[in-house]
């Protein structure tokens, strides 16, 4: 591009529209991070379906793996932050509403493991507890440890939340739609037992992330092999 | 009576470059150049010209034990920049009268 060359008004005008098209559709995220977490959550939550259908155990705690799944994200991360030559005004945005859903996450896994307990000690120290019984009396009662009913629906309610501001801001209808069918599992996994959840749960992160980050990672490998 | 076009904006690589840089929080100088398509030496001369007009900021430092060169738009470059826009629509607006 010269630097000399006499523009006249619409030229200039072109030149700007131009430019700005250019810096806008200047990068596609790799989907590395996206096709992980729609792995590894897909992963754990149908093999917890299986467990609790079936009524086995595989050896280990099978979220573990979604906990492991931090370490090459941060990797993914910095990786990515090293590689862009251009950071956008949403990016810190978006980073910090991925930062606060993990955290929520974590959070929420917290709750889930302490709460129960925390909660039968209470009952405990007033002097009573929690009693399955059966209407029909065919069986006598049992006493029951406190337990969190259906949390996994929570947990779906929260993967659409920063998947549908990423879909909203980024116009990626993937995610946004991804995000809006996994609200639609979320109000569905209402109704359902405990073990379908699970199920539920493993199709919104197959929409939410894995299959948005298919599409990602087709676009940027595209990009790549433009700009060779 | 028309507000006459900034010569700073009103060449056409130093105006690539603001309207790159209207859009983002900031760009390595590479990225300008491979969406400019200029040539270094050439867009490192027009870089500096907006730095000396206080449009963009320039940072340089290493990554990776290589120097990088980082560019951002500056208030009064946003300024600057909706004015040149404005005063360009009055011109085009008297053209189709």
């Amino acid at each position: 591009m010269a630097d000399d060359k006499k523009m006249t008004e619409q030229e200039s005008l072109d030149l700007i529209t131009n430019m700005i098209q250019k810096a806008k559709g200047s990068y596609h995220e790799t989907g590395i991070g996206s096709l992980l977490w729609g792995t590894v959550v897909t992963i754990a939550s149908v093999v917890t379906y299986f467990q609790r259908t079936y009524d086995f155990y595989i050896g280990f705690d099978i979220w573990l793996l979604v906990l492991g799944a931090i370490i090459p994200q941060i990797i993914i991360s910095i990786q990515e932050k090293k590689s862009n030559k251009v950071k956008k005004y949403e990016d810190d945005a978006l980073n910090a509403i991925w930062l606060v859903f993990g955290i929520t996450i974590f959070g929420l896994n917290a709750y889930q493991m302490i709460v129960p307990d925390v909660t039968d000690k209470f009952i405990q120290l007033e002097g009573w507890q929690l009693t399955k019984h059966y209407l029909d009396n065919t069986k006598p009662d049992e006493p029951i440890n406190t337990f969190t009913p259906s949390i996994y629906s929570l947990f779906i309610l929260i993967y659409a939340l920063p998947t549908l501001v990423t879909g909203m801001v980024k116009k990626f209808k993937p995610m946004l739609y991804g995000a809006l069918i996994t609200y639609g599992l979320f109000i569905w996994s209402c109704f359902t037992i405990t073990e379908y959840d699970f199920l539920l749960g493993g199709a919104a992160a197959l929409i939410c992330w894995f299959i948005p980050g298919v599409i990602l990672r087709r676009k940027y490998l595209a990009q790549q092999q433009a700009n060779v | 009576m028309f507000k006459e076009l900034d010569p700073i904006l009103h060449s056409q690589l130093r105006l690539a470059v603001v309207s790159l840089l209207i859009g983002v929080k900031e760009a390595e100088f590479t990225f300008i150049r491979e969406k400019t398509n200029a040539t270094a030496g050439n867009l490192s001369v027009q870089v500096q010209k907006l730095k000396e007009a206080g449009y963009i900021e320039v940072t340089k430092q290493f990554k990776d034990n290589y120097p990088q060169t980082t560019c951002k738009i500056t208030p009064k470059g946003i300024e600057a920049f909706e004015a040149y826009v404005q005063a360009l629509q009055q011109y085009l607006q008297v053209g189709k009268e």
